[in-house]
């Protein structure tokens, strides 16, 4: 009971950080909700060039909803998988692991702090986006859409769990690993295009993001007859392979995290700093 | 230490700092897997919609040449927030005997050869396999382009760079943002005529329109139909303009930006949280 | 028989390098009784850090074992953590963004610290610290000295069994020091806790430990009371001259040289087993065209047992 409570506090203090720490600079409302939302209009405005009238919404619906999804791809990338090469930097991660605590509070109270404040982005995205852009979104099923966004979260920020652990060995080369990794994902997930346009082999193998199906589910459920004709499996299904995905994830990342940890203290690398 | 000096030291130090985590055969990977992707993902969205090719070879044209703007003018920014709160060196550059303007323009140099590697990769690509057919019709205005244009951006870089000395870590958001801004109203992946009319005034202001217009002419033989009322000539113009009228702004507000963060004691600030 | 806070037995520590392994700890077997103000003394690079971390769960010895209040460091990981705390004078830990206050709190959480207590703890510490003032300063804005108060204050906070000082004062001016040490002790004595103290500043191991380890490449050479080992030393004349700088100077005797560049000149300190050779000292250095600028006799210290086992200076 203890050893849970002290747990549940370290998810709380580390989430406080991540809050706190992003409210506190007044400049982020601009940096993170109006300005980004440019780049979410300059595919918005992509087909609006190109595309035919009919499904110029369903296309647009897609664009925006990317684009709030972006955010917490972004936020796993930069704010979850670098944390702990970034913690180190700091000389923070010798505290956290000298503490009585499962690193994994660590892990989820940045994952349930970024979230909080990365959420705030993907709705200003979202409800701007759609004033702005003459969209409109056909929503057909709040409680799937809400258990869509729900396991596609959980299991995204389960993946980042996953990166983080795995960063936690492999310093600056994981950094750099995470600025690759950016625009590729950007492609296979679909975020601004229907990734079954890349053949279903692919997009079965992109759906080991969370983000594919996530992305896929929630166009569904928003975007249409056209983002149904284009979907990639069935919604229940998606939602059902999130759910897995989550399960596995965390599951990794806790043995990752272990792994990493035991090895990282054998070879002394632990505290380590790439300066 | 020479003006020259200086430049060469800090380009070969960007380098050093850029890829020193790997070998150089995988860093070079590194470095244009990221921005092909990125061109990649638009080629995919024209491919999906079934786009007519000439507006493609627009796109594409505009694409790659806009790593430049993402890279230098961000990369160029983003050196003060990792000199100051990852390797916390900056406040040992600022108290070096050598010029920190032509540090930065060095760390601006080193960006922009890594990204004219990149760059050139792509547009091979693009004419080898995507059927996008550059002609090459004016080389000397490309060239005459191509530096006036980078001058501007790397100014532009420096002025990014002298506020983030004055902000928090949300500078990581500056350069997204500011590379959002111009991805959106420079028409680097759509004709300027698409957006509403605000939206063309304000990309008809903006001097990297006029850049990424000249660079299509003098590659494609033609640009955005919506500037095809302006010549070359006053084009050119404009890129002069754009590039010296930086460059002074650019150390007339680095030198304010900085004395600012001297003066709030702000110069070596860690704001990661 | 009081108990023991910290055992090491036939402790080892490599590690790995480009140029083969290097050994950081080699067979330390060290006791320090709970209550007891114990030191490391030893220069930079003489494996106390590495003991420290081996100590505090965050490196694992490569052979031998070790026991925190009597849990195994290696096995019993968790117990360990719970009653130990470590601060260490360079570190640059925290979050720029976040207040002293805060910054303190959010570790104490880790420990499961009730918040009302945790508050409470923290005000009286940033009082006794002298950091009151500064307690809603943000934490980039503050001074290296006040970085380090902080820290201790974070050590402190979850107010552990055994608390791992790791050179606490290092880089910081002679109140700020005092200030740390005299609170540090206190503490110890006044709740019964258990300090391990790594420094290399003979004059700190002397003023706040009961017992001093002196650790020398890895090897434990002695440990014992401060005035115990001393006593190793009590024979010997303590020369202390002070001269014009030099490169360098061959003695047949054992000596430590500690140079001031900024008053160009040096410090040499003797262990002599016989009065009669400074007069061949003085001659020699006169050959080598050293000036001489004062000569006194002094008391042993235990820089000079550290001379005494090693043959050079803890600071060369």
């Amino acid at each position: 009971m203890n050893n849970l409570r002290r747990n549940l506090k370290a998810v709380y203090a580390r989430a406080y950080v991540r809050i706190v720490g992003m409210n506190r600079e007044p400049s982020w409302v601009v940096f993170t909700i109006f300005l980004p939302l440019l780049s979410v209009a300059a595919f918005v405005y992509v087909y609006k060039a190109t595309a035919p009238p009919e499904i110029i919404n369903s296309l647009l619906a897609r664009v925006i909803i990317g684009g709030a999804m972006l955010a917490f791809w972004m936020n796993v990338l930069w704010g979850m998988g670098n944390n702990f090469y970034y913690e180190k930097e700091l000389g923070n991660l010798d505290l956290y692991l000298m503490a009585p605590i499962s690193k994994t509070s660590i892990l989820l109270g940045m994952a349930l702090g970024g979230m909080f404040s990365t959420t705030i982005r993907a709705i200003a995205t979202i409800l701007l986006g759609a004033v702005l852009f003459n969209v409109s979104f056909t929503l057909e099923s709040p409680l799937s859409l809400g258990l869509v966004f729900l396991m596609t979260l959980t299991s995204l920020y389960g993946l980042g769990m996953l990166f983080a652990s795995l960063f936690l060995m492999y310093g600056r080369g994981a950094w750099h690993t995470a600025n690759l990794m950016q625009e590729p994902i950007f492609i296979l997930s679909g975020f601004y295009f229907p990734i079954k346009f890349l053949g279903f082999f692919i997009a079965l193998l992109a759906s080991f993001i969370p983000l594919t199906l996530g992305i896929d589910a929630m166009n569904q459920l928003l975007g249409g007859s056209f983002a149904k004709k284009w979907s990639l499996l069935p919604v229940n299904l998606e939602i059902l392979i999130l759910t897995g995905l989550t399960a596995v994830f965390f599951a990794l990342a806790v043995k990752a995290l272990n792994f990493m940890e035991t090895m990282s203290k054998k070879e002394g690398r632990l505290t380590l700093r790439y300066m | 230490m020479s003006i020259l000096k200086t430049i060469k030291y800090s380009a070969w130090l960007g380098w050093e700092m850029d890829s020193n985590w790997t070998d150089p055969f995988l860093f070079f990977l590194y470095s244009i897997v990221r921005p092909i992707a990125g061109t990649f993902l638009v080629v995919l969205m024209y491919w999906f919609i079934k786009a007519p090719e000439d507006l493609f070879s627009l796109m594409f044209i505009g694409s790659i040449f806009y790593m430049y703007i993402f890279n230098v003018l961000f990369g160029v920014s983003w050196v003060i927030q990792e000199d100051r709160e990852h390797y916390k060196v900056l406040k040992y550059i600022f108290i070096a005997p050598s010029n920190i303007y032509l540090y930065l323009l060095g760390r601006a140099l080193s960006k922009t050869i890594v990204t004219t590697i990149a760059v050139l990769i792509t547009g091979v690509f693009g004419v080898a396999f995507l059927g996008v057919k550059i002609s090459l019709t004016n080389p000397l205005l490309f060239l005459l382009t191509l530096a006036l244009g980078l001058t501007g951006i790397a100014a532009f870089g420096i002025i990014m760079a002298g506020v983030s000395l004055l902000t928090a870590r949300h500078n990581f958001f500056i350069g997204e943002s500011l590379a959002g801004l111009f991805y959106f109203f420079c028409g680097v992946i759509f004709p300027l005529s698409v957006l509403p009319s605000w939206g063309q005034i304000i990309g008809k202001m903006l001097p990297m329109t006029y850049w990424l217009e000249a660079t299509r002419r003098a590659l494609l033989g033609f640009g955005d139909p919506s500037l095809s009322d302006m010549p070359d000539i006053k084009i050119l113009i404009l890129l002069v303009a754009f590039a010296i009228g930086f460059f002074f702004i650019s150390i007339l507000s680095f030198k304010f930006c900085s004395n600012l963060a001297k003066k709030k004691g702000i110069l070596d600030m860690t704001t990661w949280y | 028989m009081q108990s023991l806070a910290i055992e090491t037995r036939a402790l080892v520590r490599t590690f790995k390098t480009e140029k083969g392994h290097i050994t950081a700890l080699d067979n330390v077997n060290l006791k320090v009784k709970q209550g007891e103000l114990f030191g490391l003394l030893g220069p930079n690079g003489s494996g106390k850090t590495t003991l420290i971390k081996i100590l505090c769960t965050l490196l694992y010895p490569t052979s031998g074992e070790a026991y925190v209040s009597g849990y195994d460091v290696v096995k019993e990981s968790n117990k360990v953590r719970e009653i130990v705390n470590m601060v260490s004078g360079e570190e640059s830990s925290g979050y720029g963004i976040l207040t002293v206050r805060e910054n303190i709190w959010l570790f104490s959480q880790l420990y499961g610290i009730p918040d009302k207590v945790a508050w409470e703890r923290i005000d009286e510490l940033l009082k006794l610290m002298g950091l009151e003032e500064r307690a809603d300063t943000r934490v980039h804005k503050i001074s290296t000295g006040e970085r380090q108060k902080m820290n201790l204050c974070r050590g402190l906070v979850t107010d552990p069994q055994i608390l791992f000082l790791d050179e606490p004062t290092v880089g910081l001016d002679v109140n700020a020091s005092r200030t740390i040490r005299e609170y540090v002790k206190k503490w110890v004595r006044e709740n019964g806790r258990t300090l391990f103290l790594t420094t290399h500043n003979m004059m700190e191991a002397e003023e706040m430990c009961d017992r001093v380890a002196i650790i020398d490449r890895g090897r434990i050479l002695a440990c014992d009371s401060p005035s115990n080992l001393k006593k190793l030393v009590s024979k010997e004349v303590v020369l202390e001259l002070e001269t014009s700088l030099f490169d360098g100077i061959d003695l047949p005797y054992k000596f430590s040289i500690e140079k001031n560049l900024a008053k160009n000149t040096a410090k040499m300190r003797f262990l002599l087993e016989d009065e009669s050779v400074i007069p061949k000292i003085i001659s020699k250095l006169t050959e080598n065209s050293i000036k001489l600028i004062s000569l006194k006799k002094s008391e042993p210290s235990l820089e000079d047992v550290f001379i005494q086992l090693v043959g050079r200076g803890l600071h060369e």
